[in-house]
């Protein structure tokens, strides 16, 4: 029987390797796609409450509202990556080290 | 029907803002060579309304959840919300594409349906009661302040600092979403008052880890927001590379939206309805946390502020240790404490904006950062240096600045509620703190250097907004009383009753 | 094993499958196709769990928009003729063992807890949260417009090439 446990796994698991991508990856997309995965297992999580737990569609309005965002975020993410690499032919993110701590 | 009426009704402010932001966008493509004066003017009148407004909105004390609970409009969100608009209005005023070097060139009506929208924002987020407003607001401030950053598009400093803000910001709220559709598991519902409840109501023991993780995941994004030691690390990068009047304006806005949110989530949330809204439900020793959050925020920004020698860096390192101080105000827990945070972020509105603007000015007439170009500025320039002795001065809390006023706001607060170790460890960094704004003035009026430069000349409009700015970190000591009041009216959260 | 057990272990395989392959891939190209893959898989659970408008918005705005812009992306910021889209890794170690820290922390709070039990049987969600747009949600999203405004004038601003006056 799937219950609600398997999907919060499920997304603990995607969570936990979005991170791992942010922490790691040096590609300033990479980075971006990582940030994706974590969005993807909040909202895995909002939808598997919604039907197992609270009964009610809280959890699905939240996630529409979640990728709205996504969206808005990677576009403006990426214009701003575009950007970089114009300026500075890579984007990589080791290599933006103008800016120390 | 009437209950969005009625809500309309207490939007005002932010309906004026959205009005002028719609304004901005049609006059910047349709009023040809009126544009700049066209889309100024429109943003200054559309502040000015909202101010109006929220002037207006404080004094109805009205305390009632809007659109059906996403908001909550009670007396202190009132205030926080005069304090955000006026921080919007004072940026707008202060800074203009004439006396910032940076922004020289660069497109008007985007900047400024840019600022509209960062104080609309700013408004929802402070206002709001429910996790799926809390999280869009949230991201609308944090996404219009991610594109004000990298306005600066050519330059590569400006670029590099926007692309980390937007990663770093974007993880940090992206942890906080997994953590508020934990708390929507928990307690069923999104709407705040509803996770009130559900957590006044008693937790089982099996839940009190899932309720640490909720709190620990939530304050990552508040942290962001409000550059708190361990999610800073942003901060000197973004301010050094955003355009310096966005960077003024970032460094106000997003703060106290922020804080107002910090307040009202763990106020709104974790408090019991019979006990009033300053008492916790005890789940979690969360004030602890803060503190310790405070203690490591403002000690780590006056430390590193001491070695800064670029003037922006040092000014965000300084708001680093400043939002140490506000959370102060949080931590108190009690009226007092947000009395003091009120009064705190109400002087820090001044007083950052006078520092920042002095920067500009120097960066215009001299095309420096740099704290090793700024000696000599005493005889070149009388006024910006007065000015700026103001400012630094209320930074350090000395009387009878501002400054001063709000250090005993939130020091007063938190020794009442007997923490006198935390307060101590505030006062010794206000001591460390005075240490570089004293450098600072000091090679403004002793060291020798730039003889034979001549003297700037300041534009009369921008020896006037000094000067207006001066004068607002003195003159409020003498409405004293006024400002007390105007705080005590402001002490009913209305915590989602 | 019943029927809805067994898709839902082929598509919590595909996604968690794929999301390895985009967070250790070293070619760009393949992380940004698991990406596309993982956004399948996820939509499929959203079937699964009955949220048929939200499986359907996440194929149109997902895989049909951002996975579309990631992917400009990932072929704009490399010279047409470079194909070794690389893309580098570093301190794996650590990060793993963080990553792994989490994945302990989060599941144990996902197994501990004893959460609510009131559930919702699949039924048609389009209608309804259209109602809760309107309705109980009417304010945020009404406000989402003035956030895809911002983004949408941000990003084409940010990327311009010429300077406006």
């Amino acid at each position: 029987m799937i219950g609600l446990q398997h999907y919060l796994v499920l997304s603990a698991g995607l969570f936990a390797l979005g991170m791992l991508g942010l922490l790691t990856r040096r590609n300033a997309v990479n980075v971006l796609m990582s940030i994706e995965l974590i969005l993807n297992s909040a909202n895995v999580n909002l939808v598997a409450f919604s039907r197992y737990a609270s009964g009610n569609l809280g959890g699905q309005v939240f996630a529409v509202f979640v990728i709205v965002v996504a969206a808005a975020e990677v576009a403006v993410a990426l214009a701003i990556v575009l950007t970089l690499y114009r300026l500075r032919r890579t984007p990589n993110l080791d290599d933006a080290s103008i800016l120390k701590g | 029907m009437s209950e969005l009426t009625r809500s309309l009704n207490a939007f005002r402010p932010e309906l004026a803002l959205l009005v002028g932001l719609l304004l901005v966008v049609l006059a910047d493509t349709f009023a040809g060579r009126g544009r700049q004066l066209a889309t100024r003017l429109i943003t200054v009148l559309s502040l000015t309304a909202a101010f109006g407004f929220a002037i207006e909105l404080q004094a109805a004390g009205t305390r009632a959840p809007l659109f059906s609970g996403m908001l909550v409009i009670d007396p202190l969100g009132a205030a926080l919300k005069l304090i955000l608009v006026a921080a919007g209005l004072v940026t707008v005023l202060a800074f203009s594409f004439r006396n910032s070097r940076e922004l020289a060139g660069l497109g008007h009506g985007e900047l400024h349906t840019l600022v509209l929208a960062l104080v609309f924002s700013c408004l929802l987020l402070a206002a709001a009661s429910d996790v799926v407003m809390l999280y869009l607001a949230l991201e609308m401030v944090s996404i219009t302040s991610y594109v004000m950053v990298g306005y600066l598009k050519g330059d590569r400093l400006s670029n590099e600092a926007s692309l980390k803000y937007i990663l770093f910001g974007a993880a940090s709220t992206g942890s906080m979403l997994y953590g508020l559709s934990l708390l929507y598991g928990l307690a069923g519902t999104t709407s705040l008052r509803g996770i009130q409840e559900y957590l006044a109501g008693g937790i089982p023991d099996a839940n009190r880890f899932a309720v640490y993780a909720v709190t620990l995941l939530v304050l990552a994004g508040f942290g962001f927001k409000i550059a708190a030691v361990p999610f800073h690390f942003w901060c000197p990068d973004v301010y050094q590379g955003a355009p310096t009047p966005v960077t003024a304006l970032l460094s106000v806005l997003p703060k106290a939206a922020g804080l107002a949110i910090a307040l009202r989530f763990f106020y709104g949330a974790f408090s019991v309805p019979q006990r009033g809204p300053w008492d916790l439900s005890g789940s979690i020793d969360w004030t602890s946390l803060l503190m310790l959050v405070s203690v490591l925020t403002m000690t780590l920004g006056n430390v590193a502020a001491l070695t800064q020698t670029n003037m922006k860096r040092l000014l965000a390192y300084s708001s680093i240790a400043h939002a140490g101080f506000l959370l102060m105000g949080i931590v108190a827990l009690s009226e007092n404490g947000a009395r003091g945070l009120l009064v705190y972020l109400a002087a820090y509105l001044v007083m950052n904006l006078g520092a920042f603007l002095v920067v500009t000015l120097v960066h215009l007439h001299e095309g420096s950062f740099d704290l090793r170009d700024y000696p000599g500025l005493y005889r070149r320039a009388p006024l910006l240096t007065l000015a700026m002795a103001f400012f630094l001065l209320s930074l350090v809390g000395i009387p009878p600045f501002v400054g001063f006023l709000a250090k005993l706001y939130v020091f007063s607060a938190v020794i009442e509620q007997g923490r006198g170790a935390y307060a101590t460890i505030a006062a010794l960094n206000a001591a460390v703190a005075a240490y570089y704004y004293f450098k600072v003035l000091k090679v403004m009026i002793i060291d020798p250097g730039n003889e034979a430069k001549p003297p700037l000349e300041l534009a009369p409009v921008d020896q006037l907004r000094l000067a207006g700015l001066a004068l607002a970190n003195v003159v409020p000591l003498f409405f004293w009383d006024w400002i007390e009041g105007w705080a005590r009216s402001a002490l009913v959260l209305y915590a989602g009753r | 094993m019943s029927g809805e057990a067994l898709v839902f272990w082929i598509f919590a395989g595909l996604t968690l499958g794929s999301a390895f392959v985009v967070v250790l891939s070293r070619t760009l190209i393949y992380s940004a196709f698991a990406l596309l893959v993982t956004f399948f898989g996820v939509a499929g659970l959203y079937v699964l769990l009955g949220a048929d408008f939200l499986a359907a918005t996440q194929l149109l705005v997902y895989v049909g928009g951002i996975l579309v812009l990631l992917l400009f992306g990932v072929m704009l910021t490399h010279r047409i003729y470079d194909l070794d889209l690389r893309s580098e890794t570093t301190q794996l170690g650590s990060g793993l063992i963080v990553a792994a820290g989490l994945f302990v922390v989060l599941s144990a709070v996902a197994l501990k807890t004893e959460w609510p039990n009131l559930a919702r049987l699949p039924a048609p969600t389009t209608a309804p949260i259209g109602r809760l747009f309107l309705r109980e949600y009417l304010l945020p999203f009404e406000a989402a417009s003035v956030l895809l405004l911002v983004a949408l004038m941000g990003a084409a601003m940010i990327v311009r090439r010429r300077r406006s006056a």
